[in-house]
């Protein structure tokens, strides 16, 4: 799929999510404030979605060398950063209707608001090293510590036994969601994928050129002993 | 240098959150967690006389594995964080007079606490080592991963506060020092390439 059609793609099904969103029933509970959560759970699902390929991005750098998995690491963490927020900022303006507040000390949250700032901690320290090999190697080892948190992020909501909703479709028995409401759900998850997808493309190749800059930059600069020049055999002296 | 700043701070923080006993006494251990975690890290932080390139590359030459090197700091740093710990320990009982219950158990949560920082810590140093702002770079790589640890250790001392079973975060304070021991080990040797 060219990137083009893969953006036009992203760009429908987000309409088609947004229109499904506004046009399904509202919650029984909820009522109209629940439409948030077709933005919110989609965002929180790539935010991890994003971070994981962020640790198999790393992971295949460390294994293959190639820097084109360095350049999906950074660009799938950035994309990650973005929708985390968006999951954050959704979920705030839930709540304050909901549960009455914009911010909660629930573990989830904090945990997810502490994921957000370990991968602008990653995006800081892949912009403090000089030298794309380097950087490549360090981020990568990093990305890797970092996504061994997402497993407690996840469960955490077990574990800690907050007030946020648990799991609601990723349960052991049936989903506890009404079959409208669902559909609204997954064409959410959906179409963000599909966006998360075109960014982190046109993402990737942006990282492309700024990479040969950093390149080209290189090749330009002066070499140590770069004035002299070798001493050639059997040359007359002029 | 450190303690006496971790002391200035739970000197300060009655200041802003009020300075009534009771409230003292009762968020005394999670002020007390806090400043272990932000001024702690800072103790991981130091350069040590075998960090220098020379240092390094003699250690190299000599055949030293990066992770053995990695174990070492580790280790170093964990007693250095323990002793900031015990020290801070001693000054938030003064000024906070908590109901302390539970030495046992402190003392296992004490050592699994200051293991978790150290490792994360030197992980941290190893990855900024030689990058411009690392003074501000390595806390914020670092805090953000290290809540588990300090729920973990809040939890804990809360739990043994009100007489509830702490055996589960006792187990979260372990599990995470043996995916930072692992992560320690396994990255060594790239780091020092890098």
């Amino acid at each position: 799929m060219t990137k083009r059609t893969l953006e036009f793609a992203a760009a429908g099904l987000l309409l088609t999510a947004l229109v499904v969103g506004l046009t399904v029933p509202p919650d029984a509970v909820q009522g109209d404030f629940q439409r948030i959560m077709y933005a919110h759970v989609p965002s929180a699902w790539l935010a991890y979605l994003a971070f994981g390929i962020t640790m198999i991005g790393s992971i295949a750098y460390l294994v293959t060398s190639k820097l084109r998995w360095d350049r999906l690491a950074g660009a799938s963490a950035e994309v990650g950063v973005v929708f985390t927020g968006l999951a954050l900022a959704t979920g705030m303006i839930w709540g304050k209707p909901v549960w009455g507040v914009w911010w909660t000390w629930d573990a989830r949250l904090v945990l997810t608001a502490a994921m957000f700032f370990v991968y602008l901690a990653y995006l800081a320290l892949r912009r403090g090293i000089d030298g794309l090999e380097r950087r490549a190697k360090r981020s990568a080892l990093f990305g890797i510590v970092a996504a061994l948190q997402i497993p407690i992020v996840h469960f955490s909501v077990v574990w800690w036994r907050g007030l946020h909703q648990p799991p609601t479709i990723l349960r052991p028995d049936d989903p506890q969601i009404d079959g409208p409401l669902l559909f609204a759900l997954l064409m959410g998850v959906f179409a963000f994928t599909v966006v998360y997808a075109a960014l982190v493309r046109r993402r990737m190749d942006l990282a492309l050129i700024e990479d040969s800059l950093v390149e080209a930059s290189r090749a330009g600069e002066d070499v140590a002993g770069a004035a002299v020049t070798a001493p050639s055999v059997g040359a007359k002296p002029r | 240098m450190v303690i006496p700043f971790g002391a200035v701070a739970l000197l300060v923080i009655p200041m802003a959150v009020g300075i009534e006993t009771t409230l003292l006494a009762r968020i005394g251990p999670g002020l007390f967690w806090a400043v272990v975690l932000l001024f702690g890290v800072l103790v991981t932080q130091r350069e040590s006389g075998a960090e220098g390139p020379p240092q390094r590359d003699l250690l190299t030459l000599l055949g030293v594995d990066p992770a053995a090197r990695f174990a070492a700091t580790a280790i170093a740093n964990t007693i250095l964080v323990l002793v900031f710990e015990v020290a801070v320990g001693a000054i938030a009982i003064v000024l906070y007079d908590p109901d302390v219950v539970g030495w046992g158990w402190i003392a296992l949560v004490l050592p699994l606490v200051a293991a978790g920082l150290a490792m994360l810590g030197t992980i941290a140093a190893s990855v900024t080592t030689g990058l411009g702002g690392r003074g501000a770079l390595a806390p914020l790589l670092i805090a953000p991963i290290a809540i588990p640890i300090m729920l973990g250790a809040a939890q804990a001392t809360e739990g043994l506060r009100v007489g509830a079973g702490i055996l589960r975060w006792v187990l979260v304070l372990a599990v995470v020092d043996v995916l930072l021991m692992l992560a320690g080990v396994l990255t060594a040797r790239p780091l020092e390439e890098s």
